[in-house]
């Protein structure tokens, strides 16, 4: 958000800052004077057309940069913040020192459109001309590093948010000015042609707000850096401040709430709510964190995996020859009554046999779980109060595993054989495009694509993305959501007698 | 006459007659017959300006887990180098589709568990519908020895007349009107 706002505010007065370009004072001019002529409609509907002009053309330019720099590849990751602060600081730099503008355009827009066109519709193309930014002389590094920035973010929104920001700096004197022309217009003018001071202050504050963009992208940079949790455990929840995990194997469970830490002698452990879930064999029970009263004890065979929120209980079971399955229990509004087999499970969720069902999770009413079938690879969030059912996620030729929530965010591992991506996601934009939090490489070896001794010709579809990181042994595995912390296992698989490795890390959200 | 311009011919007329569908299938049928024994005579250097052996124009390889598009002969993706059965993440599975490490052991969660499977599609018929948007089929292949093996090479066709390279589609072994998206393989155990 904060990054947002800042690259608002700097496209903003990079576009003003503009206004000192030959086109800028072309511009207030040629709109301007026309009053006595035209008449003041005429004027004011020029205007409007040239802020109509300029939005769109900052639009299409930042836009397409921003998509430019998604197909790519490698855009939004920690080394593509990397790249933006260092664009954004090496211009700061230039900015606050007053260096000539290297590359300059030097062009402006054709002249005889203001005397054979209808001054609106010239207006309005000037206006694209000029809200598309490389097309005439620029007055501000920032433009070259706004430019950087899209592209290294990668994010169509922030390139949209950057353009119409620009469009509006670029529209803004021109729509202040030309209205008024023979009064405050013209005085204005007279200030920006003969005090060079204000371009200078106005490129100080590109500068101080490049810098502070630079800062801001750096720390957000480390901030998405995965931070090494729990160095033997998986199936992370957290629930306030606390934190559980299992250990590798069934070996225990940990709750950790600071430096309060309580072993539990469980097999499975979710934390939600105020409420800790936890399965030993087949007996599942559900009791309070504060007061430690047992909530609900139930036995359930071939039980797997948990979640639990204040308001429900969801366990998976996996019985041998059977698909997984998913069941739901509400748990008692008033607690404190040990509830042995009360509440009627019902059936949320089941798969054919060998096909998954991944870990569930709760926030609230909502369970999120992940399905791989033969037909696809899905995220279903399902209401349970409702029993309304949203198919939230689905691919295929990949395959999207270990979803959680908070709130309305949607915390997911995106798998293909390029790459594995632990992705964020609002719910209620689950069109838009997710942020990638970490992103590991593939877990498969990729050849290359062509035979021994044969010509490369023809093997660029099997090519991953450029800036696609190399194979590894680790599995993205089971995620937890809370706040501003996202976990996620990183798992490396165990095979015949060696146990699998589990580690959890923290990574910014 | 060498098997590739024979099969530029084929393609030549496919594409100028009304009737393309017979007489295009006909051209091909008998360049092929005329040049197919020669090819296969010729062995594997004739194609070494190819990226697999066998392939014998540019249409590229249709998009595979993991990398060289070997299939097996349902056309579900198989790992070239040893013919080992892969998912759609480029992962060997076995027959259940569990994952497994390089000395063929099912991989394992913290729990024991085997790794969860992933789709696993077939590389024509359902991964480029699903990634173009278009129907594909395999129509007709054409058999060549590869590394003392025969090897079929099978066109994915469709009626689009843009390949996967992105420039025009060529008839290749597709009939009715279909041309060649990508192309890919099955490697057969005949000596030869």
């Amino acid at each position: 958000m904060l990054i947002a706002a800042l690259l608002l505010l700097t496209a903003f007065v990079a576009g003003i800052t503009g206004a000192w370009s030959p086109c800028g004072f072309s511009m207030v001019e040629t709109l301007g004077s026309r009053r006595a002529h035209a008449g003041g409609r005429v004027v004011m509907t020029s205007c409007a057309t040239f802020a109509l002009g300029a939005l769109a053309g900052g639009a299409i330019t930042f836009t397409a940069l921003a998509a430019l720099g998604a197909l790519l590849g490698g855009a939004g990751s920690e080394a593509a913040l990397v790249v933006a602060a260092t664009v954004a600081l090496s211009c700061a730099i230039g900015e606050l020192r007053g260096v000539r503008i290297v590359p300059q355009i030097r062009r402006q827009v054709p002249e005889p459109w203001r005397r054979t066109m209808p001054l609106p519709l010239a207006a309005g193309l000037y206006g694209i001309l000029l809200g598309l930014g490389f097309t005439t002389f620029v007055l501000t590094l920032a433009v070259w590093a706004l430019a950087g920035i899209s592209g290294a973010l990668g994010e169509v929104q922030v390139g949209l948010l950057i353009g119409l920001g620009f469009g509006a700096g670029r529209a803004l004197p021109v729509v202040l000015m030309a209205p008024r022309y023979a009064t405050l217009g013209q005085r204005l003018e007279l200030k920006m042609a003969e005090q060079p001071a204000l371009l200078r202050r106005l490129r100080l504050a590109d500068g101080a707000l490049l810098a502070l963009l630079a800062v801001v992208l750096l720390s957000t940079g480390s901030a998405s850096a995965a931070q090494l949790v729990v160095s033997d455990g998986t199936d992370p929840s957290r629930a306030g401040s606390t934190l559980a995990w299992e250990r590798p194997g069934g070996a225990g469970a940990v709750l950790l709430d600071g430096t309060a830490r309580r072993e539990l002698q469980a097999q499975s452990v979710a934390i939600g709510g105020r409420y800790v879930a936890t399965r030993q064999g087949d007996h599942l029970a559900v009791w309070d964190r504060a007061s430690g009263a047992v909530v609900v004890e139930r036995d359930v065979a071939h039980a797997t995996q948990l979640a639990v929120s204040n308001r429900w209980l969801v366990w998976r079971t996996s019985p041998r020859g059977s698909g997984d399955r998913l069941w739901a229990l509400p748990l008692p509004v008033a607690q404190a009554v040990p509830a042995q087999g009360a509440g009627i499970a019902r059936l949320v969720a089941g798969v054919a046999r060998r096909e998954a069902i991944d870990r569930p999770a709760l926030s609230g009413d909502h369970l999120a779980y992940a399905a791989t079938t033969r037909a696809d690879s899905r995220i279903v969030i399902v209401n349970l109060a409702t029993q309304r059912r949203r198919l939230a996620l689905v691919t295929r030729g990949g395959r999207l595993s270990q979803p959680s929530l908070d709130g309305g965010r949607l915390l997911y591992v995106q798998s293909s054989y390029c790459s594995q991506r632990l992705r964020l996601l609002r719910t209620s934009g689950l069109a838009s495009r997710p942020r990638t939090l970490l992103r590991l490489g593939a877990t498969a070896l990729r050849d290359e694509g062509h035979e021994h001794g044969y010509t490369t010709q023809g093997s660029e579809p099997g090519h991953c993305p450029r800036g696609t990181l190399g194979p590894t042994d680790t599995v993205l595995w089971t995620t937890a959501l809370a706040g501003r912390d996202a976990y996620v296992t990183m798992l490396q698989p165990g095979a015949a007698a060696t146990p699998a490795a589990a580690r959890i890390v923290r990574v910014g959200a | 006459m060498s098997e590739r311009r024979a099969r530029r011919l084929s393609d030549a007329l496919a594409t100028g007659t009304s009737r393309r569908g017979f007489l295009g299938r006909a051209g091909g049928w008998l360049l092929a017959t005329a040049t197919g024994a020669a090819a296969l005579a010729a062995g594997e250097e004739d194609a070494d300006a190819y990226h697999f052996c066998g392939h014998i124009y540019t249409t590229a390889s249709c998009p595979h887990p993991t990398g060289i598009p070997r299939v097996d002969i349902h056309g579900y993706p198989l790992r070239a180098r040893d013919g080992m059965p892969v998912d759609d993440l480029g992962r060997p599975v076995d027959r259940q589709g569990h994952p497994l490490d390089d000395r063929g052991r099912r991989l394992t969660d913290p729990d024991g568990r085997p790794l969860p499977r992933a789709l696993r599609t077939r590389i024509c018929q359902d991964g480029i519908p699903d990634r173009y948007g278009f129907p594909t089929q395999v129509d007709g292949s054409w058999y060549r020895c590869c590394g003392g093996r025969v090897r079929r090479l099978m066109d994915c066709c469709a009626r689009h007349e843009t390949r996967i390279n992105g420039d025009t589609a060529l008839t290749g072994y597709c009939y009715q009107g279909r041309r060649v998206f990508c192309v890919m393989y099955f490697q057969t155990s005949v000596p030869c």
